[in-house]
């Protein structure tokens, strides 16, 4: 009637039904499509590969004799070619299966192009050379300069590679090696913190191509100083500012702001100043050229050497033009200013483990700096040859060219990456650990192992600060993933869509900049600085001026990136509190995709990912079209993100892709972690790499020396979507049990498990240890070499010759027991000189494993080694049923070890007939809280039950990637079963029924590497050292097993004296000695005369024999060597 | 001790027979004499599966362990196994177990000279004898229809193009304690006959809605309401799996006692499900086969005989007396 026609239309509007969210989760595996799991790796070696390397040539382009400035040789290209390796002057292309299986470096070679000068003076000509190898670089596998990049898995088949093998590592010598990742603080940025003294403090450690610097702005006792490690002691702040030509105090505190409260700070700083009389800046350089540091064997003048330092060690990253030091005084203002604020307020300490002040250094990045210092040190060698050269005027004719060597280029790359020892003195580097050798315990361990993110600190750090999880983590860093222990919360792990960035062009950055309006720094003046509501714009840590409508700035600068005009890894970043706008583009920090909302809705409409389910939208065309950008840690800090479409918020600017995301590799194998207590995740996260399972698709053509396999490995019932995403599910690391929780026996405390044997004879948890042993034919200097002889049927040792061939070599499939000889190998008795017939003699090798299993020789393999010697390889394989004592474990962090092995027919069934695999006992639940393992079991139940995999994502409720227990539970009642997942079970052994209902169904188990027959050890008689005559220690060694200290007191407390005799000496090292009564000194006994003799006394009267142990006679003669004599006092016993 | 006899006479009653499967009602004995037939069917009734694999050739994918364990697992028709003997107390081999009264051997020679994936089954395992076959080539063979695609046999192992695979393998009569191969069943379960009362007088207080939501907590079909007098009437008493929902329902309804249901302690009904190694009715006549020859062997044992003297009328009585 009269009712007001907006108001119909809201009514009309409310009654629609309300748009369902689109579905965003398609985004992920098209992501990862494109991405992969270690695209950081990939995109930091591609970048070095097709960018880096060709500046690092550029700037060392010229190799000029300082002799004869005329002679040169020239770069004038480089590139790396495909992988291949030069045998005996034939160049073969390498595959990195081969490098694995043939102990070489998986390399290409290193090609450059030179124009050069040949002979000398008038002979002189100049000449060019394309494609000169000057060294290997090694191939970063899936990297765009391995063979297997733009693959399909018919093609990687043939190849002898996995497909689900996700690269980013390199093989060196045989070995997978793995550069990890360096978490480490930004470079070239303001760092407020406190010092270890407390003191308020401005740092900046400058990198850039020429040096290397840390400048520190310190504020003690009220004053302020500057600390830079040419000056021992810190220098007044004032002073460096009048040295660098600001020579009126109030320019000073113009340029660090208007605001009185500074200009007190600043007070004390000013006054000291003036007292030193300095008031221009001669005056202020000559101070600081005697407060430089002096070095003890130069009597350089010292004069001028302050302003040197304050051109090129001050603030390095911040450059000097034509003597203009006024962008270095305004950002030691801005450093300057930053402090007081933080003085005034404590808030604007930054803080050091904030993820946005962290950047990661990639192997890509790491190589380059390798690359960049061999190849200096091979130019350096060049160079000191041309002038040799030039000197001794040896050739007339000379060819510069010859003078590039490989050798030092190849080695230098291989020796880091084999050792992990980045000892680079060019560049004040020493690290260690960088490389660590590709786990292959499992397919996951090999993933995680790629997303592992080292720390820069030493370990041993007693503090909680860098350990602590930081909000600033979120979707970046796996929340889950990190050791327990020494390393705990310092290594982290990737989460799934993380992505590091690489270094881009600054200089085009700069001039859009520029042209978007922003205000150079020599247009302002000291007053105008820090006019309200403009704000500073920092390029990557470098002031490029001021803004006056920084959001107008910031959104335009997005824009430009959404559209493509810039690179998608740009973070603009306003902050507020400093008044900044900050743009970076530099490499190693850390971002994620999110999709663009525009006042709360996604810019993405179900017609987007129907076309790219149709498969004409990818994902690069989602970041194309400004549907999805990436947001660094700090640009992150602008955007505020909505957890899933349609909250009603007005400002939402970006909108999640999926949550579970936030999890990395490890932890997505989880099925409802977030039921989970949070330290069960990371246990399981440390575990799940230590399950057994499939390692990849070539696992069998693979020769690591240490293999273990399951037999019937399967994919979980229970599923999340990372594992689909990662593969989890065709290289799976578990079986489906199914879990009684009861308890039984009583062979089942302390998270021990009763395995049904039935279950064990038809495969659950067997699996194969494949062991690898090599035997090499050394070759000799004079010409010998080890050699292998057939094997004789009717000699001594015949009987541990059963499985050798007749070629001396043991044969594959043959059943191989301890102390089998695996080669008839001998060596040559004399491998000095030249003579002519040679004895050799045997020097088997012979398999040591354990007593009473069998083992078999799998496969064996030839080829050479890195110096050329013939080099065997044998597999030995070794299956295994579970025993008691083996180690297993849910995906939820509850390991337990196989308690008993029970009769089928004395396990507990249900009228169905269902007999669990194993049993758990319930006190496993109620102090871990692993909810989620209980939702596991009735999910699988309900999964096997319908023929339906269920999932179980993080956080996936809501989203519809992970089942709920109501749903769950309503199938589990179609099906027949009771709602809570319990049954009804008869005991086995009675046939009555049990007491209660019993909770059961399947849960995912994995069996972890830990098996006893690796540990089981004991020993009655057996070796002992030579020295002391002690049992040996280890189990390796099959050494005695040790009655301690603790032990040895426990004894002595309860007065076991004989036990402790028989223990610590009977047992152990007992020896008989001659003691002289009269001197009290140990002597001997004579065989011939049948009498123990005192070599001191020279007579044998006063001689008792007594037993010792032998270390401690062993003692008395070490110390009698050193001139305390021991002396024995002995009373009647 | 006069008066009370304990003996009893358990009666049987088969349900429902097929070859592989046998349900049947076991009545007026208890849960031990059920139990121990139960067991022995599971761990004690002999059958004849592949112990000794000696491999030729084997240039497949998987190794030599993994094939003799999957050779070990396939079921073979053991209807003879009774009668055999175990390679143990052979006296015509020795011990050795080679010989036609303890073994049985087989041959297996497949190679692949095709571009297609070659799948070895069972059905390329071959013997001389007739008696013992892979179970599902001798369901092959005794079926009619000839949809030989939907029973290819029990895959041993795919070849691809030049892979061979040779052994000879020796099937030897066990029994299910010593592994799970040699065990007859797939499942052998039983379970109480419930006895269902339902409190008439307590349910005509119900309204058709609450009787209706009565009916569904259960989440088996064990009631129904009868559309004619609207009655709750027990369909199928055995789909009660002892989950107590209905009494729990009864009681948060705020009828404690409207149904009663206990297990009849005499009565069990009995599901056995077979390998196929030997026909489920058989398992159970041969299970009560073993179980007499276990009580013989206590009866006639020269301790027992001893223990006369002691015991007296009981011993007689274990004597079948």
């Amino acid at each position: 009637m009269e009712v007001p026609n907006n108001l119909q239309i809201d009514k009309q509007f409310l009654a629609s039904p309300i748009k369902k969210a689109v579905d965003k989760f398609q985004l992920l595996p098209e992501f990862l499509k494109v991405r992969g799991l270690v695209k950081q790796h990939l995109d930091s070696y591609n970048y070095f590969v097709n960018t880096e390397i060709k500046k690092i040539i550029r700037a060392n382009s010229l190799i000029q004799s300082s002799i004869d400035p005329e002679t040169y040789i020239r770069y004038t290209n480089v590139k790396i070619g495909d992988p291949s390796i030069e045998i005996d002057h034939s160049v073969d292309n390498l595959t990195p299966h081969r490098c694995r299986l043939s102990d070489t470096t998986y390399a290409a070679p290193i090609l450059v192009d030179i124009t050069y000068t040949k002979g000398m003076k008038e002979k002189r000509e100049i000449k060019q050379k394309i494609n000169v190898i000057i060294g290997r670089m090694p191939v970063m596998l899936r990297s765009c300069r391995c063979v297997l990049t733009g693959k399909d898995e018919a093609e990687l088949a043939r190849l002898g590679e996995c497909p689900l093998d996700p690269g980013g590592y390199f093989i060196v010598k045989g070995t997978e090696k793995v550069i990890l990742i360096q978490e480490q603080l930004s470079k070239n940025r303001i760092i407020i913190e406190t010092d270890k003294k407390g003191h308020l403090v401005a740092s900046v450690t400058s990198s850039t191509e020429a040096t290397k610097s840390k400048t520190v702005i310190l504020m003690d006792k009220e004053k302020i100083f500057l600390q830079l490690n040419a000056f021992p002691k810190p220098v007044p702040i004032m002073v460096v500012m009048k040295a660098m030509g600001i020579e009126s105090d109030q320019e000073v505190v113009q340029m660090v702001g208007r605001d009185p409260r500074y200009a007190a700070l600043l007070l004390p700083s000013i006054q000291e100043c003036a007292t030193e009389n300095i008031f221009n800046q001669q005056q202020a350089l000559e101070y600081l050229d005697n407060k430089v540091k002096k070095f003890a064997f130069s009597n350089v003048n010292q004069e001028g050497r302050a302003l040197s330092i304050l051109r090129d060690v001050f603030l390095a990253n911040v450059p000097v033009r034509e003597q203009n030091f006024r962008p270095k005084c305004i950002y030691a203002a801005v450093m300057l200013r930053r402090m007081m604020d933080a003085i005034l307020n404590k808030d604007a300490i930054d803080d050091k483990d904030y993820v946005g002040n962290k950047r990661l250094e990639l192997s890509g990045q790491l190589i380059s700096l390798l690359f960049e210092d061999l190849f200096k040190t091979m130019n350096g060698e060049v160079k000191k040859q041309m002038d040799l050269a030039l000197t001794k005027n040896l050739a007339r004719s000379f060819d510069n060219s010859n003078y590039l060597t490989r050798d030092s280029i190849t080695q230098g790359l291989e020796r880091a990456l084999s050792t992990g020892n980045w000892d680079l003195k060019r560049f004040k580097m020493h690290r260690k650990g960088m490389t660590q050798v590709l786990a292959r315990l499992s397919f996951i361990a090999s993933v995680g192992h790629m997303t592992k993110v080292s720390p820069q600190f030493e370990k041993s750090r007693k503090v909680s600060g860098p350990r602590a999880l930081q909000p600033s983590q979120w979707g970046m860093l796996c929340p889950c993933d990190t050791p327990e222990g020494e390393a705990c919360g310092l290594v982290k792990n990737l989460a799934l869509m993380t992505h590091v960035t690489t270094d881009e062009e600054e200089g085009p950055l700069i001039s859009l900049c520029h042209s978007l309006g922003v205000e150079g720094l020599e247009l302002l003046s000291a007053e105008e600085l820090h006019t309200p509501n403009s704000f500073l714009v920092i390029f990557n840590g470098l002031i490029l001026g001021k803004h006056r409508q920084p959001q107008r700035f910031a959104t335009n600068m997005r824009k430009l990136r959404r559209a493509g005009k810039i690179g998608e890894f740009v973070s603009v970043y306003v902050n507020d509190k400093q008044c900044c706008v900050y743009i970076a583009s530099d490499g190693g920090r850390v971002c994620r995709p999110l999709v663009i909302a525009d006042k709360g809705i996604s810019r993405i409409k179900e017609h987007h990912m129907q076309e790219m389910r149709d498969g004409v939208r990818t994902f690069n065309d989602f970041l194309r079209e400004g549907l999805i950008e990436y947001l660094d840690v700090n640009e992150q800090n602008n955007a505020l993100i909505a957890l899933y479409e349609g909250e009603p918020k007005e400002d939402i600017t970006h909108i999640e892709i999926e949550p579970f995301t936030i999890l990395g590799v490890c932890a997505g194998l989880i099925p409802f972690p977030h039921h989970n207590q949070s330290p069960r995740n990371t246990y399981q996260c440390a575990m799940g790499k230590q399950a057994m399972g499939n390692i990849a698709y070539n696992q069998l053509s693979r020769m690591d020396s240490l293999l273990y396999l399951l037999v019937y490995p399967q994919r979980p019932l229970l599923t999340t979507r990372t594992i689909e995403l990662v593969g989890y599910d065709k290289l799976g690391a578990g079986q489906n049990a199914t879990v009684a929780v009861m308890s039984y026996s009583g062979y089942d405390i302390e998270d021990a498990i009763v395995m049904n044997k039935s279950s064990l004879d038809r495969g659950f948890g067997r699996c194969i240890v494949l062991k690898k042993s090599v035997a090499i034919l050394q070759k000799y200097g004079n010409n010998t070499q080890d050699r292998i002889r057939r094997p004789d049927r009717k000699g001594v040792d015949h009987h541990k010759m059963k499985v050798l061939d007749e070629d001396g070599i043991a044969a594959p499939g043959e059943i191989i027991r301890p102390y089998d000889i695996y080669v008839h190998k001998e060596v040559p008795m004399n491998t000095k000189d030249n003579s002519q017939n040679i004895q050799f003699k045997p020097s088997h090798q012979t398999y040591k494993g354990a007593k009473g299993e069998t083992a078999v020789i799998d496969r064996v393999a030839l080829s050479s080694d890195v110096n050329n010697n013939l080099c065997i390889k044998f597999q030995i394989r070794h299956t295994r049923r579970p025993e008691v004592g083996d180690k297993f474990s849910s995906r939820h962090g509850q390991k337990g070890v196989c308690g008993t092995i029970v009769q089928q027919e004395d396990f507990p069934f249900s009228e169905r007939g269902i007999c669990p695999d194993l049993i758990m006992n319930p006190h496993g639940f109620p102090s871990r809280m692993t909810i989620g393992k209980m939702i596991e079991l009735l999910g699988g139940k309900a999964g096997v039950s319908c023929g339906r995999f269920h999932y179980g994502s993080a956080f996936g409720e809501p989203s519809g990637h992970a089942d709920t227990v109501e749903a769950i539970s309503k199938t589990l009642v179609d099906k027949g079963f009771s709602y809570n997942g319990k049954d009804f079970l008869y005991s086995g052994i009675t046939g009555s029924p049990l007491q209660a209902y019993i909770f059961m169904g399947p849960i995912y188990y994995q069996k972890l590497k830990h098996m006893v027959l690796d540990k089981m050890h004991a020993r009655g008689r057996g070796p002992r050292v030579m020295l002391t005559r002690q049992p040996t220690e280890g189990r390796s060694r099959d050494g005695g097993l040790r009655l301690g200290e603790m032990e040895r007191d426990c004894l002595i407390a309860y007065g076991a004296s004989m036990l402790i005799y028989e223990r610590l000496m009977i047992s152990s090292d007992p020896f008989e000695v001659q003691v002289c009564r009269v001197c009290g000194l140990l002597g001997y006994y004579n065989h011939k005369l049948k009498t123990g003799i005192c070599s001191s006394c020279k007579n044998g009267e006063n001689i008792s024999k007594m037993k010792l142990p032998y270390a401690c006679k062993l003692l008395f003669q070490e110390l009698q060597s050193m001139n305390i004599v021991p002396r024995l006092k002995l009373t009647e016993a | 001790m006069e008066g009370i006899s304990y003996q009893r006479f358990p009666k049987i009653k088969i349900r429902e027979m097929k070859d592989e499967y046998l349900k049947f009602e076991l009545r007026e004995t208890d849960v031990s004499m059920a139990n121990a037939l139960r067991r022995i069917m599971i761990a004690e009734v002999p059958t004849i599966a592949i112990e000794l694999v000696e491999i030729e050739v084997n240039s497949t994918v998987l190794n030599d362990e993994f094939l003799a364990h999957r050779l070990g697992l396939i079921p073979l028709t053991s209807d003879k196994a009774m009668g055999m003997r175990f390679s143990r107390d052979c006296d015509a081999c020795d011990g050795d177990g080679q010989c036609e009264y303890c073994s049985v051997e087989f041959h297996l020679s497949v190679r692949c000279d095709q571009d297609q994936t070659l799948d070895v089954t069972s059905a390329d395992l071959l013997t001389a004898d007739p008696n013992v076959i892979p179970v599902d080539v001798a369901n092959a063979a005794r079926s009619t229809s000839f949809d030989s695609s939907e029973n290819k046999g029990i895959i041993i192992v795919k070849l691809r193009r030049g892979q061979e695979l040779r052994l000879r393998a020796i099937a030897r009569k066990g029994i299910g304690k010593d592994h799970a191969k040699w065990s007859p069943t797939a499942t052998v379960t039983f379970m109480y006959e419930p006895d269902i009362h339902i409190n008439e007088d307590m349910m005509a207080t119900l309204t058709l809605e609450e009787k209706q939501s009565w009916v569904e907590s259960s989440p088996t079909k064990v009631f129904d309401i009868d559309p004619n007098t609207q009655q709750v009437i027990v369909v199928d008493p055995e789909a009660y799996t002892y989950d107590d929902e209905v009494i729990k329902k009864a009681e948060a309804m705020g009828k404690p006692g409207l149904v009663e249901i206990t297990g009849r302690e005499d009565s069990f009904i009995f599901t056995v499900e077979s390998t196929g190694a030997v026909k489920a009715s058989q398992i159970v006549l041969n299970a009560i086969e073993v179980l007499k020859q276990k009580l013989d062997a206590v009866r006639l044992s020269e301790d027992t005989e001893e223990a006369d003297d002691q015991f007296g009328e009981l011993g007689a009585h274990m004597r079948g007396g």
